[in-house]
């Protein structure tokens, strides 16, 4: 019953902020809904008694991610770059004119007759099970266990990746290194000024 | 309790709900009692007095940002390192201390080449000086 | 469901004669609901309170008398500051971000009171021991820092946008040294679990885990110094120093939502208080173990809880009006430069040292095993 509620609470959170962040033309909100389905994502771990994950969802997605985002839209100034005249396509919330929606939309047709096609047989073979007994058991434990034993080398490795992307990061953000002309400017000006007294 | 149909996750789901109640609640408190009188020069942002210039949403520094990234690095070699840390006793007790120990601590050098670097590049470092950057150079 | 203030009332003859006739799912839920709800209006109240301690304890430190026109001692203060919260007029800026302007309150206290779940005010008084109770903690309570920006965003006011960039970067920075000093604990007790981590600290005051070893005395200042900037506190209070921000990220905000922000952030000290007592000083336990399971000892424990939190309470509030408030810069630095460093170094330290003694506290070294 309360896996039900739960399962069905989290999805109708997941698509309502899906498409809302996809229709929204204003970027801070755009992040905000994005929010929304990074927490009802987690709530679909939960069902299915994946705590660990689920926390860690919430806690790189919604801690840091959406954040770094917020960051990322505040460095173009944040503001709503609503257009005017608001008619026809331009009310859908993309670039493009006539053709590319055409395309696109052939494109988002075709897809989805593929995924029907797979979940067609999905359907068929697996019979709908009473998730209500499902019982919950730990998982950190196994996850730690694993980690160390069956997939030590990927738990090092993947510290070696973190590794990597952090100095990328430092390495991209880094200010130029030549010094900017205005402080050339403003160390001439007070040379300038001294020698003057 | 053998009934599995409770489920250990409803209470923070309830919590959530309460959360939500408590909010809507205090909202509709205000709205009954509180006035409404808007207009007038109440609805300008504050800005001691002046009559405000512009608006606020301008462009920002990219320094944030730069914590951020350096944010989520660290964020997730610790969620990593937090299902090792939980079964740490547990090895330990069965004997496999030391294997466990080298895992948990090479994995630690990493992250702590990671703060080195950064350290000596100056990436910590609020307010980066210019003249700084061109002597390494 | 062993674990949990459910699983702890059902055992009672009057809620088993209640589950006879409702259904045990009912009745738990039922029991769930009307105690979230207890301790969701127990930490408002102290929410309230902390309100009052502040200035009753700055008036204090100042040789002032603070608030004593309302009740005695100006303690029915919080009453007269939340009809006037109440009755005040809900001002939003022309140009504000109305959908946003909205939502920015609700994600701070929605923050603060999701941390509430996985509390342990006793042995059985926990909502949910999840297992991964303090993950849980750390991960649910990020939400105030997006809440802290939005609010600094959707007031399109320039000292609320800088509050609000600087309340996000600060408390995404201090989470590191948080959580890699939570790692520490977790180590040394083997669980994420509120009640893993609570339960082996046992006993007398040498057996709580900041006594456990060196490395956990220093990590538990750490910690403290860290979860002072992660919730605003002086002397990292930066997204709302008066003196340069006017009131940092909700100087647009009035009425009830000015309201709610300011009882989020005195709801999020005391459950951060809670969280370092739990971690480091012993939680509920007491040195004593009568009445085993009993009620009456399930409220000592909640008081034992209580009066530690609320001496670390009184910490937080003394060291805001003692320091000085730092600058940007400096506090950028503290976080990587110093407080990250240690805590990894803690964290090496504390690993080897269990490795090392069997996960012997210095205590249990020094006198012998028989101290439990």
């Amino acid at each position: 019953m309360f896996i039900n509620i739960l399962f069905f609470s989290a999805s109708a959170l997941v698509i309502a902020s899906c498409a809302l962040m996809m229709w929204t033309k204003n970027l801070m909100h755009s992040c905000v809904y994005l929010l929304g389905v990074l927490i009802g994502v987690a709530g679909l771990y939960l069902t299915l008694g994946a705590d660990f994950v689920a926390a860690t969802q919430i806690m790189v997605y919604v801690g840091g991610v959406v954040i770094l985002m917020l960051f990322a839209v505040m460095l173009t100034g944040g503001k709503d770059f609503q257009s005017k005249t608001q008619q026809l396509l331009n009310l859908l919330p993309s670039m493009g004119n006539k053709y590319t929606f055409m395309w696109g939309g052939g494109v988002g047709l075709v897809f989805a007759g593929c995924l029907t096609y797979f979940f067609m047989h999905l359907f068929k073979v697996i019979k709908v099970q009473e998730i209500d007994n499902n019982s919950y058991s730990p998982t950190i434990e196994k996850l730690g266990e694993l980690l160390v034993t069956d997939h030590l080398v990927a738990f090092e490795l993947s510290s070696v990746l973190l590794l990597g992307a952090l100095v990328g990061a430092a390495i991209i953000a880094r200010p130029r290194k030549e010094r900017p002309a205005y402080i050339d400017d403003i160390e001439h000006d007070h040379h300038h000024d001294e020698e003057h007294h | 309790m053998s009934n599995q149909t409770l489920n250990v996750f409803m209470p923070v789901a309830i919590m959530m709900v309460i959360a939500a109640l408590l909010f809507g609640g205090a909202l509709l408190a205000a709205y009954l009692l509180s006035p409404s009188k808007p207009g007038g020069n109440k609805d300008l942002p504050y800005e001691c007095g002046e009559e405000p210039v512009g608006s606020a949403w301008s462009m920002f520094n990219v320094r944030f940002y730069v914590v951020g990234l350096i944010f989520i690095i660290f964020d997730v070699e610790s969620v990593l390192m937090f299902p090792v840390a939980a079964i740490f006793k547990k090895m330990n007790e069965l004997g496999n201390g030391t294997y466990i120990l080298i895992i948990f601590l090479s994995f630690i050098s990493v992250l702590l080449e990671g703060i080195a670097y950064c350290w000596k590049k100056g990436d910590l470092d609020w307010v980066k000086s210019f003249s700084r950057t061109t002597k390494t150079k | 469901m062993e674990n949990t203030i459910a699983g702890y009332f059902l055992n009672f003859p009057i809620f088993q004669a209640i589950a006879e006739t409702l259904g045990v799912g009912l009745t738990a839920f039922l029991i769930f609901f009307a105690f979230a709800g207890l301790f969701t209006v127990i930490l408002a109240t102290v929410g309230g309170f902390g309100t009052i301690a502040e200035r009753k304890i700055s008036a204090d430190l100042q040789a002032r008398i603070g608030p004593n026109r309302v009740g005695p001692y100006g303690l029915f203060q919080l009453i007269a500051d939340g009809i006037k919260m109440i009755s005040k007029e809900d001002i939003m800026p022309r140009s504000a971000d109305k959908f946003l302007y909205y939502l920015a309150p609700f994600l701070c206290i929605f923050g603060v009171l999701c941390t509430v779940a996985v509390m342990p005010f006793s042995k059985n008084l926990i909502l949910s021991d999840l297992n991964v109770g303090v993950f849980y903690a750390i991960a649910i309570s990020s939400l105030v820092g997006v809440g802290i920006f939005l609010g600094g965003y959707a007031s399109n006011s320039k000292w609320s946008l800088l509050g609000g960039m600087r309340g996000a970067s600060q408390i995404i920075s201090y989470e590191i040294p948080v959580t890699l000093t939570i790692m520490m604990i977790v180590v040394i007790a083997g669980g994420l679990s509120f009640n893993t981590l609570v339960e082996a600290q046992a006993g007398m005051p040498w057996n709580w885990y900041i006594f456990h070893n060196p490395f956990t005395f220093i990590g538990f200042f750490v910690f403290f110094i860290s979860t002072l900037a992660e919730t605003n506190r002086a002397p990292f209070d930066l997204p709302e120093a008066e003196s340069e921000l006017v009131s940092g990220y909700h100087t647009e905000y009035t009425g009830i939502r000015f309201g709610l922000f300011a009882l989020a952030e005195y709801i999020e000290i005391f459950v951060v208080s809670a969280v370092s007592v739990s971690l480091f000083l012993g939680g509920y336990q007491l040195p004593f173990n009568i009445l085993e399971g009993t009620l009456p000892n399930e409220l000592l424990q909640f008081g034992s809880l209580f009066l530690k939190t609320c001496a670390l309470y009184y910490v937080v509030i003394w060291v805001r009006w003692t320091f000085p408030r730092l600058r940007v810069d400096q506090l950028m630095s503290i976080c990587w430069k110093y407080l990250t460093p240690i805590a990894i170094f803690n964290l090496v330290g504390t690993a080897i040292w269990v490795v090392a003694f069997d996960g012997q506290s210095m205590f249990q070294l020094f006198f012998g095993s028989g101290a439990h």
